[in-house]
């Protein structure tokens, strides 16, 4: 994995974050991730194919997916993590991939992205494209998330 | 989009897969309906798809037949379905089943030109998947390893 890529990643998570009006975020750390369990209970995941393939997860706290969903449509109170504020993570998790990917293009790496889907349970245990996983966490007003980058080059 | 250009290459896939790799044979294969969200057993395999139609494919077990399904391709003995070994052995079904059907969609229509994105393995409880596009039915197969459903997410690329 090579760190030109995830600078892609990185920029457009917090500018698209910033455009839809989530409060700044601040990056908290990056890291391999060592462990196959994971605290967060929502998951939005987009794979990638192409110049390079891989899986990229956006995961949080379903508190802070509330947060973050509430945010982006205009402050409107979200009381049950229904379908609304589902497809609006994935519209996040969607725009942010799609910004990197064309961020990539510009420096000739092609990649195609699918579709996002959303994954929401307890006590989840995952392995994202059975490689090397590299997070990076950020902190914001409405909780902490996580970019979890797995891609083989 | 047509389910017999998109499901039944998966469901011919798979059928032939359990049988080939683990002598499994699938007794029944009945249709479900799923609502705005698919609902997992407790370990699911998802791979993405790109190319001129894009989406996922979804491979649902209870963690009972994954732990299973690994101990038919290792040998070995496992307790949970969060071992490492198990996760790895259920996204190499996944990735079996999907490479076959892909390429029976892309031999059946040139120019399709499918590419698969590598597998991603979750398994937790009361576990739902949601996704703006999700095909209304799975197909769950009847195995004597226990239930496997699978669903394929299919849309032209724009």
């Amino acid at each position: 994995m090579d760190v030109k890529y995830i600078n892609s990643f990185i920029s457009s998570l917090l500018e698209v974050t910033e455009m839809v009006g989530i409060s700044k975020l601040k990056r908290i750390g990056l890291n391999r991730r060592e462990h196959l369990k994971t605290e967060n209970d929502v998951n939005v995941i987009i794979g990638l194919v192409g110049d390079i393939k891989g899986n990229v997860v956006l995961s949080m706290q379903e508190a802070t997916a509330k947060n973050i969903a509430s945010r982006m449509m205009g402050g409107m109170p979200i009381y049950e993590f229904d379908m609304m504020p589902k497809s609006a993570l994935c519209e996040l998790s969607n725009m942010i991939n799609g910004k990197s990917a064309s961020k990539l293009e510009k420096i000739g790496v092609r990649v195609n992205i699918t579709p996002p889907t959303l994954i929401h349970g307890y006590n989840m245990a995952s392995l994202i494209s059975q490689v090397e996983t590299l997070v990076v966490a950020f902190s914001g007003q409405e909780g902490n998330l996580e970019l979890n980058i797995a891609t083989e080059d | 989009m047509d389910p017999n250009q998109t499901l039944a290459p998966f469901i011919r896939a798979s059928n032939s897969v359990f049988k080939q790799m683990f002598d499994l044979e699938i007794s029944k294969g009945q249709v479900q309906s799923e609502g705005d969200t698919f609902i997992s057993q407790g370990f699911t395999v998802m791979v993405g798809l790109t190319g001129k139609w894009n989406g996922w494919f979804f491979l649902d077990m209870t963690q009972a037949t994954a732990i299973k399904l690994a101990q038919i391709m290792t040998g070995e003995e496992y307790d949970t379905a969060a071992n490492e070994e198990v996760l790895l052995a259920g996204g190499e079904v996944a990735n079996i089943i999907s490479g076959n059907a892909i390429t029976d969609i892309n031999n059946l229509q040139p120019g399709l030109n499918i590419r698969l994105s590598p597998p991603s393995i979750f398994t937790g409880e009361g576990m739902s998947m949601f996704n703006v596009r999700l095909n209304a039915c799975s197909v769950l197969f009847q195995t004597e390893a226990g239930n496997i459903k699978i669903n394929v997410v299919m849309k032209e690329a724009n």
